[in-house]
C-alpha cells in the first residue's frame, strides 16, 4: 500500500480536496469499449492456439469491426476535438521525468504506453481490415485473391506480431492500473474524476488543472 | 524456436504463413517478467526510500 494512501483517503473523506475531471464520459466509454474489444480479440485469437477449441472466427471479425470503429472514432476525436499535443512525447518529458519534475496531464510512462499501444492497435486494425477479405460474412463474400500470396504473408506477420505486442502491453497496463499508488487513475477511468491531492502527486497543477480552460496552452502545444 | 510459420505450396515454393505461435509463450513470459521485475524494483525503491525517511513522488 502506498505511504500516501491513508492521507489521500482522509482528504477525500473530509472533502478538503476538490474533485477534478480527468476523463470525459465519451473518452471513458471509448476506453472501456476498446478494452473489452481487445480482450475478446486476444482471447479469440490465442485461446484456440493453446488448446481451447471453439468457433473463434465470427467472434474475432465482429469484435474486430467494433475495435476498428472505436479506433476511427478516437483518431477523429483526438485529432480535431482534443489537444493532441497533450499526449505527444517531447524531449522535455524525458528531462522532466529524470529530474523528478511532475508532468502535465500525462506522465512520460503514460505517453510511452499510449504510443506503443496505439501503434500496435493501428497495425493490427489496418492488417485486420485487409484480412477481412478472406472471411465470408453476411456483409461480403471472401476474396482470397485480393493480394499476392507473399503479400498476404507479410500482412499475417504484421498482424501476429502486433497482437503479441498488444498481449504484453495489456498485461502491463492492467498491472499498473491495479497498483495501489496508481489506483486513482483507475478510478478516474471509471468515474472520470480524481482529487486534486491525488493529481498533484504526479501532475503539476500549474500545467494540468483538470479544467481545460484554466490550463496554460503552451503546456499542450 | 521458429520466428515465422512457413509452408510449401504444391510447387514446392516456400510461402510465408505468419508469425510463429512458438512466440506466444515468449510474449506472455516477457509480460510476466516485466511485471515481476517492476515489483522487485518497486520494493527495493520503497525499502531504500523508507530508509531515507520518505519518498519523492517520482520514486513511486
Amino acid at each position: 500500500m502506498s505511504s500516501r494512501g491513508p492521507a489521500t483517503a482522509t482528504a477525500r473523506r473530509d472533502g478538503d480536496s476538490p474533485l477534478i475531471t480527468r476523463h470525459a464520459p465519451i473518452d471513458r466509454v471509448f476506453h472501456w469499449i476498446t478494452a473489452l474489444a481487445v480482450l475478446l480479440l486476444l482471447a479469440s485469437a490465442f485461446l484456440p492456439i493453446v488448446g481451447f477449441k471453439f468457433s473463434w472466427v465470427p467472434l474475432h471479425w465482429i469484435t474486430g469491426l467494433v475495435l476498428t470503429a472505436a479506433v476511427v472514432f478516437h483518431l477523429v476525436r483526438a485529432s480535431f476535438f482534443q489537444r493532441l499535443r497533450c499526449i505527444w512525447i517531447r524531449v522535455r518529458d524525458f528531462g522532466d521525468a529524470s529530474a523528478g519534475r511532475r508532468a502535465a496531464k500525462y506522465t512520460l510512462a503514460q505517453k510511452l504506453m499510449h504510443a506503443a499501444m496505439g501503434t500496435a492497435v493501428l497495425v493490427v486494425t489496418v492488417t485486420g481490415v485487409i484480412m477481412l477479405a478472406k472471411v465470408d460474412t453476411p456483409l461480403w463474400k471472401r476474396d482470397p485473391y485480393l493480394l499476392e500470396t507473399s503479400t498476404w504473408g507479410v500482412v499475417y506477420v504484421l498482424h501476429g506480431a502486433a497482437a503479441l505486442l498488444i498481449l504484453m502491453l495489456t498485461m502491463t497496463h492492467i498491472y499498473f492500473s491495479l497498483l495501489p499508488e496508481k489506483r486513482a487513475y483507475l478510478r478516474a477511468m471509471i468515474g472520470g474524476q480524481m482529487t486534486r491531492t491525488e493529481a498533484a502527486q504526479f501532475h503539476d497543477p500549474n500545467r494540468w488543472s483538470g479544467e481545460r480552460k484554466d490550463d496554460p496552452r503552451e503546456n499542450h502545444k | 524456436m521458429e520466428i515465422f510459420r512457413i509452408t510449401r505450396n504444391a510447387w514446392g515454393q516456400e510461402t510465408l504463413e505468419g508469425i510463429s505461435w512458438d512466440l506466444l509463450p515468449v510474449a506472455f513470459g516477457l509480460g510476466i517478467a516485466f511485471i515481476v521485475g517492476h515489483l522487485v524494483w518497486r520494493a527495493l525503491r520503497r525499502r531504500r526510500g523508507s530508509g531515507k525517511g520518505g519518498q519523492s513522488p517520482s520514486s513511486l
